[in-house]
């Protein structure tokens, strides 16, 4: 547990040279907020679309489709400001060697390789989406209860999780097909699924998004848990599965280092 | 016949957008840009022959690259003219390229996945060279720059030296009348250097072609030409013979001795400057002139078990003569330290 | 000095397009599980919105679309999509960022002749498997089956590569911009995501609302998908239909041509004033 406490020592100093670094750069907020916004925007329209045609989608209202549009793109956000700039790079870092010079340091690798980098604007991703659910569901009509806040709460840690777990086992492939350099468009397209709830994909689209590449889960129980959707049993569920992803991501990463270094780099 | 390269009067300004350091300085210049002008290159005047091989030498910065530049039609002068192969560079088009080539060091056209082969298969269309044309000077390339079968591997797994010579074969597949090198053997090892230099010799006494090479080595300059041209903060501070330039600004001999019997400094101090001094061996400066009656009356007083008379090595003299010119561009702004040869353009 | 016997304009020329899609394709041979995986990313947005348009159409045909006229227009989409992406943009940027442009200013061939080379050689062979899938998937899915009918599939051909030269001198000048700011990428995927909508990406045009409808038909954008995808599927089938749309490409394509020269000039002229 030292080595964990000594990489947070470490990464606190990256991270604050990365933000005097990111300060420089301003014009890259106004450009990543402009572009966050556009984009919203394209999904928003795209649900109008939609419901220009239908009542309900999977036999979700406009509303909660759109609470789930928010938690897409708080989601979203984490991966662009902590998982891209991060693990992301693990591929190109294990090309160029450069993975040996964070091999030799007295931090926990997998630690540091995940959070050495923030892309600090994109968290108003994080923000914008947030305000975007809480808007919608007040729209919905609901009420705030405890219950609600911590199942959301609790259940949007599990999608980070699992969201996280799928990054690692992504980019732990870069240790064994070292030609491939675009995994993360892969979980691009994937994550495109989670745009919309589950149960609005039909028979083999579910079966591949839902049980094959659980990604579409990631955002439909986070909002499941907003709109009242929510069984105490999915989200005990649920926290399993996000503790079951985080230690498989660990093994995963332990496995795949194992031969990176037995394989002498 | 006109000269391979005329410059005249050309020049080059740049505006800057000035900025602060820090967050306020970005936010205002983004609010109200100060732009402040640049002189990157200014009223370079030279030619050059056909067939010459010329060096062209300056700092980093100061302005070498930009006129590289404006010769090859990257760039257009802000002033001036310039005139490469016949043609002005900037509205020559297609018949100017065919007749160039431009060598970067530090940035690679060979395709990094793919043999070098491959390159030259596409130059060979690029230029629409014939294909026995083709297959002549690619032999004779290959045997000059000693390539072998390091055309059948991929580019990227080559060493930077081999990267290089298959750069140059892929640059000259067309037989360029005017060749542009920029800093060719920037970052290689000394074997590469060698080759390379050895090449570009050996290719410029075989086709006559025109070569304009900047370097940071001195063994390039001297491996290649015996002209060279000194810039520096934009301006043409010499354009001649090395050999003068060394006399001129440095008008010394170096006299390297190495001594059978220990000799104090002090005493060899009454033959010249003592530049060096590790027994048994030392270095004397004398005077350009005087330098055969002082070895002459060195062997005859001491017990010397050798001596050799040297110029002083180019890298100090080039020093010397950036900094003169420095001073007095600050001085007097118009006129160079003096460039002797100085051609003018017909 | 001897120079090289010219064989003539057009058979260099089509000696410089073979080395260079020959050069191309050999690349993309090496990047082939990239490649792999990009093909993925283009095919998932047209299989989502089929899933969610399939879901909607359960209850019946959608403004005259029912479940089948949904899959055979979004393979359409997957494949015209492929066929005409332009992604030239953030290689002009990396041109332009990293040097490279120079080496290519200083060679008598304009660098768009090898961005054009570059995309025949990409999209022939992937659209081809895009094709293929859509084939596999036909023959077991008959809601993927379109109308056997040889001359639309010809006259679909046609459509496709104007949309392609179209899409593609739309984002190659849109790219050029570069020479004046660092994010011309921004202004490319800004057209991307309006092109959702108006090139009928995201669903069939006549599902937009009228007014939007309106506003696309002013723009190239309904030109690159939305019109070869309904040659295709059969759901443009007047003569009127056909003439008003192939006009439409051909002066969408006339002016981004003339767009590209404007852009191409005027940025060749500012490179020369200063530098990369």
């Amino acid at each position: 547990m030292t080595s964990i406490r000594r990489t947070i020592v470490v990464l606190r100093a990256f991270w604050q040279l990365n933000w005097l670094e990111e300060l420089q750069y301003r014009g890259n907020f106004i450009a990543s907020l402009l572009g966050t916004v556009f984009w919203l925007a394209m999904a928003m329209l795209t649900v109008a679309l939609y419901f220009r045609h239908t009542a309900s989608l999977g036999g979700w209202q406009f509303w909660d489709v759109v609470v789930l549009l928010g938690i897409f793109n708080a989601l979203a956000g984490v991966v662009e400001t902590v998982l891209r700039p991060g693990i992301g790079h693990l591929p190109s870092d294990v090309r160029s060697g450069a993975l040996d010079l964070v091999l030799v340091r007295p931090v926990d690798a997998q630690f540091y390789v995940s959070f050495r980098r923030l892309d600090v604007w994109r968290l108003a991703d994080v923000v914008l989406g947030l305000a975007l659910a809480a808007y919608a569901f007040a729209q919905t009509g609901r009420t705030m209860s405890a219950w609600v806040l911590i199942s959301f709460i609790v259940t949007f840690a599990v999608a980070i999780a699992v969201v996280y777990a799928i990054w690692v086992a992504l980019m732990s492939l870069a240790f064994w097909f070292v030609a491939v350099e675009n995994m993360a468009a892969l979980f691009d397209a994937l994550f495109e699924a989670a745009r919309n709830p589950v149960s609005a994909y039909p028979g083999a689209l579910r079966f591949l998004f839902v049980y094959l590449i659980p990604i579409a889960w990631t955002t439909t129980i986070p909002a499941s848990a907003l709109t009242g959707r929510l069984q105490p049993a999915l989200a005990m569920w649920a926290l399993a599965v996000g503790i079951a992803a985080l230690g498989a991501s660990r093994l995963l990463w332990r496995a795949a280092l194992k031969r990176y270094t037995s394989a002498g780099g | 016949m006109p000269a391979a390269i005329v410059a005249t009067d050309l020049s080059k300004t740049y505006d800057v957008k000035v900025r602060d350091p820090g967050i306020k300085g970005a936010l205002a210049a983004l609010a109200r840009p100060h732009y402040r002008q640049v002189r990157a290159v200014s009223s370079v005047t030279f030619a050059i022959e056909r067939g010459d091989a010329v060096a062209f030498l300056g700092p980093n910065g100061a302005g070498k690259t930009t006129t590289l530049k404006m010769l090859t039609g990257l760039l257009f002068p802000s002033s001036g003219r310039a005139q490469v192969a016949g043609y002005d560079p900037w509205t020559g088009g297609n018949p100017f390229r065919q007749r160039i080539a431009f060598v970067l060091g530090n940035k690679q056209q060979l395709l990094w996945d793919l043999p070098p082969e491959e390159t030259f298969r596409l130059n060979r269309a690029i230029y629409g060279v014939s294909a026995a044309d083709f297959s002549a000077r690619r032999a004779e390339l290959v045997e000059l720059l000693v390539l072998g079968d390091l055309v059948d591997k991929p580019a990227r797994q080559l060493s930077l030296g081999e990267r290089m010579k298959c750069e140059l074969a892929a640059a000259l597949l067309h037989q360029p009348e005017v060749l542009f090198l920029d800093e060719p053997t920037l970052g290689l090892d000394l074997e590469a250097q060698q080759t390379i230099r050895t090449f570009l010799g050996e290719y410029r006494q075989r086709h006559g072609a025109t070569i304009l090479l900047t370097s940071h080595y001195m063994a390039d300059v001297t491996a290649l030409t015996s002209r060279v041209l000194i810039i520096n903060r934009g301006r043409l501070l010499y354009d001649g013979e090395l050999s003068e330039l060394v006399a001129r600004i440095a008008p010394i001999k170096r006299i390297e001795v190495v001594l059978s019997e220990p000799v104090p400094r002090a005493r060899l101090e009454e033959y010249g400057r003592v530049a060096h001094f590790a027994p048994p061996s030392a270095t004397i400066e004398v005077p350009r002139e005087s330098a055969t009656a002082a070895s002459a009356r060195l062997l005859a007083d001491l017990a010397v078990a050798d001596l050799s008379i040297q110029d002083p090595p180019i890298e100090e003299v080039i020093r010397i003569a950036f900094g003169e010119g420095a001073q007095d561009t600050d001085a007097e702004p118009e006129t160079p330290v003096r460039a002797d040869v100085r051609r003018a353009p017909p | 000095m001897s120079r090289d016997a010219s064989p003539g304009p057009v058979a260099s020329f089509r000696d410089q397009y073979g080395e260079l899609m020959r050069s191309a394709f050999l690349i993309d041979l090496q990047y082939r599980a990239s490649i792999a995986i990009w093909l993925i990313w283009g095919i998932t947005e047209p299989i989502i919105s089929l899933g969610i348009w399939w879901s909607i159409a359960a209850a019946g045909a959608v403004d005259g679309y029912t479940r089948e006229a949904f899959a055979q227009y979004f393979f359409g989409v997957a494949l015209v999509n492929q066929a005409t992406l332009s992604w030239d943009a953030w290689n002009i940027d990396r041109w332009i960022r990293e040097g490279e442009m120079n080496y290519r200013l200083t060679r008598p061939i304009a660098p768009i002749h090898e961005a054009i080379a570059d995309n025949i050689a990409y999209k022939g062979p992937t659209a081809a498997i895009i094709l293929t899938a859509w084939i596999i998937a036909a023959a077991f899915w008959p809601a993927a089956r379109i109308p056997f009918d040889p001359g639309r599939w010809l006259l679909a051909i046609v459509a496709i590569v104007l949309a392609a030269a179209i899409r593609f001198l739309n984002g190659y000048a849109t790219g050029l911009l570069a020479f004046w700011t660092t994010r011309a990428t921004a202004l490319v995927e800004l057209q991307f995501g309006i092109s959702l909508f108006l090139s009928g990406r995201i669903a069939p045009l006549s599902l937009l609302p009228p007014r939007v409808v309106h506003i696309a038909e002013y723009l190239w954008f309904p030109y690159v998908v939305s019109f070869p995808v309904e040659v295709l599927t059969g759901t443009v089938d007047t003569t009127a239909e056909y003439a008003r749309g192939f006009a439409g490409q051909v002066i969408w394509l006339a002016i981004w041509l003339l767009l590209y020269a404007l852009v191409w000039s005027r940025g060749r002229r500012r490179y020369g004033a200063v530098g990369g």
